[in-house]
């Protein structure tokens, strides 16, 4: 589904990336998990591109191709493939909650608005947010507008969703509304690559999950191996302290 | 006060209030109409990091910027005829009150732009949206309610440096004002009149401002500050 190879990447000539090997198969959870700094968001911003890599090569979708050489028509043509959840929700201020779900169908892909409409009423009604359709994301608690940024990156069926800590800016008493749709459409068989510190959803959703440090992928397996029986030292520590 | 001042005063103040409204007022309309377009486009090319043409929008708002509003009123009407280009008085203001405020306007709508968090940006980077999409659909619609009191700011001195415009030959209200106090010898009470008609103007733009952003606000639907949220 998506592959990527030798991602190096550095910031004013500090390794951020320093050769991740990475690969996603169709309907897998795979969490990623590593201490602060260790280079998580890094890593879903060059496989989004929102961040460029300085090396690397990528398999998704019809692209199999040098990172680094990439287009910017052929990073918008991956992106129509691809969603992204932010740790800082950035729905857009000025749409009600209904138009940021239908902005990406009928504005980047020329959808139809009245099918866009059945679209977004059905996205919305999985994350819970259809009695809010007419707020906007300055009326909404941060959970609800999790929700929503979900419900617009799932809109347009992307055939990977990455998330970046999406609970992380939220108080505790509201992540659990957030990990319970993200537990849904894992269960739908969505293919997402979760960057997380919630320990206990990755050990109940995750079907893979990758450690990383300083920039390096230490460890990988599935949940039960990880956390039950982590080889490497630097694993065990952090899944102690955490 | 004499009767006969009195008399000047309410025979003149229609006389100087006309040419206000025929005059002052479109070319006010007029030039902030240019200075819009143009500090927009300005701003634009800025932000979109268009690497030659950025630094020629540096450049023109350093000009512009740099030199006083008056000189190039007169560059503009008295100096572009040796080159062989020669426009009316009122073009020639437009052009000049347009292009100065261009430049004004284009650092307020440069900082409106900016103002708007990355992350929104991205957002609708993420959902397929390509760069002039996500200008005119996310980023420009919030960034005008932001530039928009200094909009009105620059408007409304605008309004009143359009009294330059008398020393380029057109009749505007001051042009009037002084040719009246010269023909009666009473500059005092007329200037203070032409002052007295150029408040009411501002204060009507006053209102205006503030119609608008209640406008503004009720559209935006309180969205503004995000850090305001509503646990429903
Ligand atoms: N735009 C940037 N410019 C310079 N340095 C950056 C930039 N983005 C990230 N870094 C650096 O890269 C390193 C990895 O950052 P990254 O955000 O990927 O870590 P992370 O694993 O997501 O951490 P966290 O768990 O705190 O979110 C950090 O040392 C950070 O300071
Ligand atoms: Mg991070």
């Amino acid at each position: 589904m998506l592959e990527i190879k030798g991602l190096h990447k550095s910031f004013a000539n500090t390794g951020v990336l320093k050769g991740i090997d990475f690969r996603v198969d169709k309907g897998e959870v795979v969490a990623v998990i590593g201490q602060s700094g260790s280079g998580k968001t890094t890593l879903l911003r060059c496989m989004s591109f929102l961040e460029r890599a300085d090396s690397g090569y990528m398999i998704f979708d019809n692209c199999s191709c040098d990172m680094t050489a990439v287009s910017k028509k052929e990073i918008r043509e991956l992106r129509m493939h691809m969603g992204f959840v932010f740790q800082s929700f950035n729905l857009f201020s000025n749409m009600t909650v209904f138009q940021n779900v239908m902005e990406g169908l009928v504005t980047a892909r020329g959808m139809d608005k009245e099918k866009a409409r059945k679209k977004a009423t059905e996205v919305l009604e999985k994350v819970g947010m259809i009695n809010r359709a007419e707020f906007y994301p300055g009326e909404l608690s941060g959970g609800q507008q999790q929700r929503v940024a979900i419900a617009r990156s799932i809109a347009p069926d992307p055939e990977i969703i990455l998330f970046d800590e999406p609970t992380s800016a939220l108080d505790p008493e509201l992540t659990g509304e957030v990990l319970d749709v993200m537990k849904t459409l894992a269960k739908e068989g969505t293919t997402m690559v979760v960057v997380t510190h919630e320990m206990g959803f990755a050990k109940e959703v995750a079907s893979r999950v990758v450690f990383m440090e300083n920039g390096t992928v230490v460890e990988e397996g599935t949940a039960g191996e990880i956390f039950s029986a982590p080889k490497n030292e630097r694993t065990r520590q952090f899944l102690s302290i955490s | 006060m004499s009767s006969r001042l009195i008399e000047i005063l309410t025979s003149s103040f229609f006389k100087i209030l006309i040419p206000g409204i025929k005059i002052t007022i479109p070319l006010t309309v007029l030039s902030f109409a240019v200075s819009l377009v143009l500090g927009l486009l300005l701003a634009l090319v800025q932000v979109a990091e268009l690497r030659f043409i950025k630094d020629i929008a540096r450049f023109y708002i350093w000009i512009f910027r740099g030199t006083p509003l008056i000189v190039q009123l007169f560059i503009i009407f008295f100096g572009l005829p040796s080159l062989g280009i020669t426009l009316e008085a009122f073009p020639s203001a437009v052009m000049a009150f347009g292009m100065n405020l261009g430049a004004y306007n284009a650092e307020v709508f440069r900082a409106a732009i900016l103002a708007i968090p990355k992350g929104q940006m991205e957002a609708a980077y993420m959902i397929g949206l390509n760069y002039p999409m996500t200008m005119m659909r996310v980023v420009l619609p919030q960034s005008f309610p932001i530039a928009f009191p200094s909009l009105f700011n620059n408007l409304i001195g605008l309004l009143k440096d359009t009294s330059l415009a008398s020393s380029i030959t057109v009749i505007e209200l001051f042009t009037t004002a002084q040719q009246i106090a010269a023909r009666t010898y009473e500059p005092f009470a007329l200037y203070c009149e032409a002052a007295l008609i150029y408040l009411i103007f501002s204060t009507a733009l006053t209102w205006l401002q503030d119609w608008i952003e209640r406008k503004l606000k009720w559209k935006s639907g309180g969205s503004e500050d995000a850090g305001n949220q509503r646990t429903a």
